[in-house]
């Protein structure tokens, strides 16, 4: 057996472990991309470590744990199944496609994210040499495209447009940074935010950062803000889905309780787990927006509208950190006439890539 | 002070109607948006023996800052069903802001089809076309005309905590940025940064 992550997780809980009731882990797999990545969020810190068999990456825990799903099957050549064995361990049945094992901790909450390296057939095109690239990547996505313009300002600027012109722009200064930069779309088309975000995920990508303009009906409206995930809409939801709600806030009188959930029953179970990715990735998500919105606001000194949250489409399903700039309103026609100013355009992308390499840098 | 007090109370009300409509809890209750609260008041129902009652409830319109929601204080018929208070509610929005420093939710011509009102606290309001197509294509404006719909009936209506759109009849996967494909809850923030700015 060869120890891949010895006991470094988050080293918290120690002996105290042994009165204390299971600790709940939500297990998430996601095979979209070129390797299966799996997630484990945790209710609480536990160290645990992460071992390779033949035939098995096994992730042991110095406290009880309770996984739910308890386990599931995968139509996956890297990974068949996983299961919990005793009350301390997670067990990835690995198929034999799997080749090796990555693995990385996120906090807050904290998450263990396992990447399973390796290949498989058909199932999904691999990612453009996806194997090859050792550096970190980005997704930038402009928003937007082919019949569906967006908005439109006064003078005729087109918001399909400029969002790609933006974004070209940018992946030149990000790829200074010593990362490589994926486009959702290179040029004018229709795509659907679904797929937008599959990309993200595909290219397993370190950051998804979409770009847009903004339009009111009020012509004055005016300034840039970020958005992160607002996920209120989402979170009774997830907690259900994920088994961690604590039975003892149950109401004693099961009666008088909904005999069902207020959760949409025409939707599948996965389905409502992809639309809840984000969830895991919103800390980091507004730290990113934080710090693009605080360099907007230095370097152009557009009106400030602020870091907000609203529950965006194509910010749902990301498996990263994913934010949402509204870079200015094109329908304010002072704004409008900015943005045909190539050399504003440049100052709006230095200050997203500086913030950025703000984020990327940390250690 | 009066309101806090009035709240639980309608509550509890709207919980004994629903206890007594038991029978058909899965079934959701549509609404005819017309006739308007006027004829609704001249023609009571069978459960509105006081129909000539007012009622004050708070509206959000989009304000004329452009990024913040701002409250309008409205009458209504102080009809109890969630579903009726409802269709008023959403009527008086339509009708637009009689306030400056507010302006219309919707697009022009937009109209409410009908709204149910579920026992699991959702409610689904069906808006015409226009409500979609005669939007701006801003997210900022697709934020605040969403919200004034959603802010506006849990507000007032402790038996709705979230609101569904429909365009058309049809579920939409979203309103071109915002996720429409399941109810959202209440963005008390909106409502905030418009005090903060007065």
């Amino acid at each position: 057996m060869r120890i891949v992550r010895p006991l470094v997780f988050a080293l918290t809980i120690g002996t105290a472990a042994f009165a204390a009731e299971p600790i709940a882990v939500k297990v998430a797999t996601d095979t979209s991309g070129a390797s299966t990545r799996v997630v484990l969020t945790f209710a609480k810190k536990v160290a645990c470590a992460v071992a390779e068999d033949p035939g098995h990456v096994k992730i042991a825990c110095d406290a009880a744990i309770v996984a739910s799903p308890g386990s599931g099957t995968l139509d996956d050549a890297i990974l068949k199944s996983f299961g919990a064995e005793g009350d301390r361990t997670i067990v990835l049945a690995t198929g034999r496609g799997y080749k090796s094992v990555d693995t990385f901790e996120l906090k807050n909450p904290t998450r263990l994210v396992i990447d399973l390296q390796g290949a498989r057939t058909a199932k999904v095109a691999p990612a453009p040499a996806a194997a090859k690239r050792a550096l970190p990547v980005i997704v930038l996505d402009p928003g937007h495209g082919g019949v569906e313009v967006g908005a439109i300002g006064p003078a005729g600027l087109q918001e399909k447009d400029l969002t790609l012109d933006l974004s070209r722009r940018l992946k030149v200064l990000l790829e200074r940074q010593g990362v490589t930069v994926v486009l959702t779309r290179d040029e004018d088309r229709v795509l659907p935010l679904d797929d937008r975000t599959a990309i993200a995920n595909h290219n397993r990508a370190i950051l998804f950062i979409s770009i847009h303009l903004n339009a009111s009906k009020r012509k004055s409206a005016l300034g840039a803000e970020t958005y992160f995930l607002a996920t209120a809409a989402t979170d009774a939801e997830a907690r259900t889905l994920a088994g961690l709600e604590n039975k003892a806030y149950e109401a004693p009188d099961a009666a008088a309780m909904p005999a069902t959930p207020a959760t949409a029953p025409d939707h599948g179970l996965e389905l409502i787990l992809w639309d809840l990715a984000q969830n895991s990735f919103l800390v980091e998500s507004s730290r990113l927006a934080e710090a693009i919105q605080t360099e907007l606001n230095t370097a152009t000194g557009v009106r400030d509208r602020g870091v907000r949250q609203a529950p965006f489409r194509v910010l749902m399903g990301a498996t990263m950190p994913a934010i949402l700039i509204e870079a200015g309103f094109i329908s304010n026609p002072e704004e409008e006439a900015r943005f045909k100013d190539d050399a504003y355009k440049d100052k709006v992308v230095e200050a997203i890539a500086r913030a950025v390499a703000s984020i990327t840098a940390r250690p | 002070m009066t309101r806090r007090f009035l709240v639980p109370a309608v509550f509890v009300l709207g919980a004994v109607l629903a206890a007594c409509g038991g029978q058909n809890k899965a079934a959701p209750e549509p609404v005819s948006a017309t006739p308007p609260p006027a004829e609704a008041a001249a023609a009571p129902g069978p459960q509105d023996e006081a129909p000539l009652v007012k009622a004050s409830v708070t509206l959000y319109f989009p304000s004329a800052t452009g990024d913040a929601l701002a409250a309008e204080t409205r009458e209504i018929v102080d009809t109890k069903r969630p579903a009726d208070r409802g269709a008023q509610i959403l009527a008086a929005l339509l009708e637009g802001p009689k306030t400056e420093g507010a302006l219309p939710a919707f697009p022009q011509d937009t109209t409410l089809r009908q709204l149910w009102v579920r026992d699991d606290g959702n409610a689904y309001a069906d808006f015409s076309e226009e409500f979609m197509s005669g939007a701006t294509g801003g997210s900022a404006d697709e934020i605040l005309t969403v919200y004034a719909v959603v802010n506006s009936l849990t507000e007032n209506i402790p038996d709705i905590r979230r609101v569904g759109i429909l365009v058309a009849g049809r579920e939409r996967a979203t309103f071109g940025h915002l996720d429409l494909s399941r109810p959202l809850p209440p963005d008390l923030t909106l409502a905030a940064k418009a005090k903060a700015t007065e």
